[in-house]
């Protein structure tokens, strides 16, 4: 069995498991803990909270006028790259051929050329994201190996994507290889970092959403 | 922050020694323990560490120092959560991935949670993953406070107010005060009637501060012959136990004024001019005693309102040049009584020109949960007011007007620190003076 | 005894046998030409061809189809690949020789003898080596007896096929008799790897004519097959990556994009990681190639390429195990499963975690926390 076999096979499989596991754990973890109870006389009702919670996932996709000044680099980069993240990760031929399989339906591609140049554009996000943090007194002062290492393995991958399709540094099988392992290390390191990201932002935004059109205050 | 410069007060109550270091971790844990929920649980768990939390934050606009990151000020919460009830806590704890906090570091944190935050919810607003990091910092001031390291002048206020209705001893009681301040403006104050439809509080801010804002108080009511009476037993608004972030003596606190209330069967209780009165008593106090409250929470600003819309308040147009007006955080970002004071100005004709950040996201006055209470806090609060000054001062303002008097106070404070030119004024008394037929 | 020098230089066999110089140094362009060789170096190939003696060479045939030695000698234009013939001295191979039973194990063992340390041993199957090797014996040998046997003395060995180099067709899950690639069985030996199921007769050709030109074994890549045939993906050289790089792909066997050429990824194409000289050299004397004609590359010179699921999976289908691909139900099951067992120890880290904050809740009081009692 090579490196592809193995990476595709076992190591794909373990790290699936890893991932459902690990990242069911963390949600029922979170959501076995106690729950309080609001005694307080609501200013909404509660549909109009339910409607505040709904909104609120979507509206803090954007930062309210006052803070833009102040945020618009971070936001600009962060956009950015999740655009660059969704384009290479979701509509890039072969990752859709993998990912359709274990749902079983294919949906339409970007030509495999232009998911490239969006790939360098978001390795290049990336580079900038990193040195940003490093950079930025409050990043840097905020950062812990999570935000390193989550950094470094989606990093990782696009490396390897972009080496594998540009043919340097070893043979493609091998890169591939190293491809598909990255990925693997990305499913097993999900659950345990700051990946869950993806998880948490819609409960969290609409339970904060929620609780503060309960109150009538702005969310 | 070193050592030296943290007052160790745990003797101020009890007369007994400083807490031992693990004592304090003891109490720190068991505060930030019983912290946790799913509530809580998820906020701790969703922070990406963007970093954007201090962009809304005006300690750290004001200095820049990344100290004053908001999520920052929650680590030893976050650090007890991870450790203890997280999904990995027990992996934490055995590859010591997070150590477990030291009393130097709750040492440390004492700056960073009470004298570098008004819990105003600004960071709220702006995190893109939608954590409430404000309610945070107020559950991890708990903590500290049970680690002995509330800031000595708000635990002893806290203490002070829990013992006996208020925080602070005064020459004479504040019941006299309040009568005093009634033949002074010549103005009744309806006081322990056994039974009344509204029962008032007043601040203790007002009270030494700004006798012609009670008085108004008592005017307004009397205008709209409300039945209404304040009650001696419990009478100060302020919270000392919530701004020290003793969550019984809190609700202590809150219990008296709850029972007063009762006793006089109140359908409304009327929070004046005070914005963590609001908070604590409108949105935390149900909770803390477990139950719904048998009357009503409200601003007085709204309860105004409120007359206004029924018809039963009538307001002369008030000519006082160009106008701006602060939100007190807690009334408006925090406490969702976005439109009643403009309502009340409206009526007044005013329409007041607006700082650049108003209603739900304006910069704090630096001054509230707290802060303005803590003396060592003032450099830094004069730096945050100073940030607010220019604002206003931007507006090309003439009058500026709050409607909470923490905020009154600490733009007072300022104004004396800076020479600044405006005179914060209280919407209340600005009501007070243009009564129509009053 | 035969003794080396005997044999005839490469130049006195041709002029025997009436081939021209001019028809070898053609001969010699178009091996040059296959050999990424510049167009000078043809010249100065024929001449040292010409001069050089005819290595013995010593054909093994083990597990195989004889597809490949098939590929070799029933080429279309015989000239090529056939001349190779002439440039070795093929003393033993079971198949084409005339000689049968012991007289043709005589001539190897004399061939052996004869070029002890030169000799080129080529081989051509698998080795089966469970049971004792007993599924393939000849003239009451093993063939891993044979093969260890012919190895001593060789100079270097050749794998020809897929299953002498990397196992192939016999080696495939479940592999019953044991058959392992040549290169495991050969140990210090250089072994190069010519796979492919078959080979391009010319890449077996060229790959046996650079050894004699040169005298050693060929640069070679990780799977020790010689780069100058092996260098390139058959995606790299495809005809049709234009559409892939454009996103377009054939769907089915016979829809539009079939119709109009587009690339054969999605029908399970293994171009992209198979390494071989098909998009360029081609077959049947350059005439066409499997994606030319409409069928995706099966991956025939890769190792396992038998193992690899469906040929008509594309690559990316993720497979778990060598069972083959995960169906939708299956990972649905096994996410199920996990997200279940998940649950479960969710509910047991909560269950931990309060009690936890119910042991801090009994801590001792410090002072300041009187009064906490609710
Ligand atoms: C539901 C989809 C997702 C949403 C709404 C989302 C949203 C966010 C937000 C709001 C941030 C913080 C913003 C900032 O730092 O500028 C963030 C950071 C990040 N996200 Fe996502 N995300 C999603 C999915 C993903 C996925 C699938 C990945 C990677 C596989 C990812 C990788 C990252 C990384 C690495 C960061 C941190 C970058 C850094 O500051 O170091 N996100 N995401
Ligand atoms: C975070 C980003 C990425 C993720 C999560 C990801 C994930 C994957 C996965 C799971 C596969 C399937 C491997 C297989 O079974 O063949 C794959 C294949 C592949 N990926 Fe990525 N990838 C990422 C970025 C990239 C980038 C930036 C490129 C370059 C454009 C790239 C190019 C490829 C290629 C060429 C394949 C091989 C498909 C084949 O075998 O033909 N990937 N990727
Ligand atoms: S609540 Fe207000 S003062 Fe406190 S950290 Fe957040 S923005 Fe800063
Ligand atoms: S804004 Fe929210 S997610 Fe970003 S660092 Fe602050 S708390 Fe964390
Ligand atoms: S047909 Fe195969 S080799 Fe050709 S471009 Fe498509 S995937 Fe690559």
């Amino acid at each position: 069995m090579d490196l592809v076999d193995f990476a595709r096979g076992p190591a794909l499989k373990v790290a699936f498991v890893i991932f459902f596991i690990g990242v069911v754990w963390r949600l029922v973890n979170v959501l076995l803990l106690r729950h309080k109870r609001n005694l307080s006389e609501p200013r909404r009702s509660v549909g109009a909270s339910v409607w505040g919670g709904l909104k609120a996932m979507g509206s803090r996709s954007w930062p309210h006028p006052e803070f833009i000044k102040r945020t618009i680099t971070g936001e600009a980069l962060g956009y950015s790259y999740h655009i660059g993240l969704f384009i290479v990760i979701l509509l890039f031929a072969p990752h859709i051929i993998f990912f359709g399989s274990f749902i079983g339906m294919r949906w339409p591609a970007l030509p495999n050329g232009l998911v490239t140049i969006f790939a360098v554009i978001t390795v290049t996000l990336f580079v900038a994201v990193l040195f940003r943090r490093l950079a930025h007194p409050v990043l840097r002062r905020l950062s812990n190996f999570d935000d390193f290492f989550s950094w470094f393995v989606v990093a990782l991958l696009l490396v390897t994507g972009l080496m594998a399709t540009a043919h340097v540094g070893a043979p493609y099988p091998t890169i591939l290889g190293l491809h598909i392992l990255s990925f693997d290390l990305l499913l097993i390191w999900y659950p345990f970092g700051k990946l869950m990201h993806a998880f948490y932002i819609f409960p969290t935004r609409a339970v904060d959403g929620y609780l503060l059109t309960r109150k009538g205050a702005p969310s | 922050m070193n050592r030296s410069s943290v007052e160790f007060h745990a003797n101020l109550a009890t007369g007994e020694a400083a807490l031992g270091e693990q004592q304090r971790v003891a109490g720190a844990m068991r505060a930030f323990t019983r912290e946790i929920g799913a509530l809580s649980a998820l906020r701790l768990e969703s922070c990406v560490h963007c970093g954007m939390c201090a962009d809304a934050c005006h300690f750290y606009i004001a200095t820049e120092d990344p100290q004053y990151t908001p999520v920052l000020k929650v680590e030893p919460f976050k650090q007890a959560f991870k450790r203890e009830a997280g999904a990995f806590a027990p992996f934490f704890r055995w590859f010591a991935l997070k150590p477990q906090v030291t009393a130097d570091e709750l040492e440390r944190w004492q700056h960073l949670l009470f004298d570098s935050c008004n819990m105003c919810g600004r960071c709220s607003l702006i995190c893109p993953m939608g954590i409430d990091v404000a309610e945070l910092i107020e559950q991890a001031r708990r903590g500290l406070f049970e680690a002995g390291l509330a800031p000595k002048e708000l635990y002893e206020k806290a203490a002070h107010q829990r013992r006996t209705g208020q925080p602070e001893d005064s020459s004479e009681p504040y019941r006299d005060r309040l009568l005093a301040i009634g033949r002074q403006f010549k103005v009744e104050m309806p006081i322990d009637k056994p039974q009344a439809e509204v029962m008032l509080t007043v601040p203790r801010t007002d009270i030494e501060h700004y006798p012609a804002a009670v008085a108004a108080l008592a005017r307004v009511m009397a205008h709209l012959k409300a039945d209404c009476t304040f009650r001696s037993d419990g009478l100060i608004a302020e919270n000392y136990g919530y701004y020290a972030g003793g969550r019984a003596w809190q609700r202590e606190i809150s219990l008296r004024l709850i029972e007063q209330a009762r006793a006089c069967k109140a359908k409304v209780l009327i929070v004046p001019e005070c914005g963590h009165a609001y908070s604590a008593l409108r949105w935390e106090a149900a909770e803390l005693i477990g139950k719904p409250l048998p009357f009503k929470v409200r601003h007085i600003t709204e309860y105004l309102a409120e007359a206004l819309d029924g018809g039963r308040l009538k307001l002369r147009s008030a000519d006082l040049g160009v106008t701006a007006f602060h939100d007190p955080c807690q009334l408006v970002r925090k406490g969702g009584v976005t439109s009643a004071p403009r309502r009340l100005l409206h009526a007044m004709g005013i329409e007041p020109r607006e700082t650049t950040r108003h209603i739900g996201f304006n910069v704090c006055c630096g001054g509230g949960g707290g802060v303005l209470d803590i003396e060592r806090a003032a450099p830094l609060r004069h730096r945050v007011v100073e940030e607010k000054f220019h604002e206003i001062d931007a507006t090309g303002a003439r009058t500026f007007l709050t409607s909470c008097s923490d905020c009154r106070r600490t733009f007072d404070d300022g104004k004396q620190h800076f020479n600044w030119q405006q005179t914060p004024r209280s919407l209340l008394e600005l009501v007070a003076e243009h009564l129509q037929g009053g | 005894m035969a003794r080396p020098e005997l044999q005839p230089t490469i130049g006195e066999l041709l002029d025997r046998q009436g081939v021209s110089r001019r028809s070898f140094v053609k001969y010699c362009t178009a091996m040059a030409s296959l050999l990424a060789l510049p167009p000078h170096a043809a010249r100065a190939m024929a001449e040292q061809l010409r001069a050089a003696r005819r290595p013995s060479v010593i054909y093994l045939s083990f597990q195989e189809c004889t597809g490949c030695l098939e590929s070799l000698t029933r080429s279309f234009a015989p000239t090529i690949e056939n001349l190779i013939f002439n440039v070795v001295s093929l003393d033993y191979d079971d198949t084409l020789m005339a000689a049968a039973g012991s007289q043709a194990e005589e001539a190897r063992e004399q061939a052996m003898r004869a070029n002890y340390g030169k000799y080129l041993l080529v081989v051509d199957g698998a080795v089966p080596t469970g049971d004792g090797g007993v599924y393939h014996c000849a003239a009451g040998r093993t063939g891993l007896d044979i093969l260890t046997d012919c190895a001593k003395g060789a100079a270097a060995i050749v794998c020809v096929g897929t299953c002498a180099s990397f196992g192939g067709l016999p080696f495939a899950d479940p592999n019953p008799t044991g058959a392992r690639a040549i290169s495991t069985l050969v140990p210090g030996k250089p072994v190069v790897n010519v796979s492919g199921c078959p080979p391009i007769p010319e890449v077996i050709a060229g790959t046996l004519l650079q050894y004699v030109t040169s005298g050693r074994v060929p640069d070679l890549d990780e799977h020790l097959r010689p780069t100058v045939f092996f260098g390139n993906s058959i995606h790299d050289r495809c005809y049709r990556r234009p559409f892939y790089d454009q996103g377009k792909f054939a769907k089915t066997f016979d829809d539009e994009g079939a119709r109009n050429g587009w690339c054969l990824y999605e029908l399970g194409c293994k171009g992209p990681t198979t390494y071989n000289a098909c998009a360029t050299i081609k077959w049947n004397n350059a005439v066409s190639f499997p994606i030319q004609s409409g069928h995706p590359c099966l991956g025939c010179a890769e190792p396992d390429f038998w193992d690899r699921g469906s040929f008509y999976s594309p690559i990316p289908s993720p497979r778990w195990g060598k069972a083959g691909e995960v169906s939708p139900a299956q990972a649905a099951a096994i996410a199920a499963g996990a997200a279940v067992a998940g649950a479960a120890i969710g509910v047991g880290s909560v269950l931990l975690g309060r009690r936890r904050i119910e042991r801090h809740q009994q801590e001792p009081k410090s002072q300041s926390g009187k009064g906490n009692e609710e």
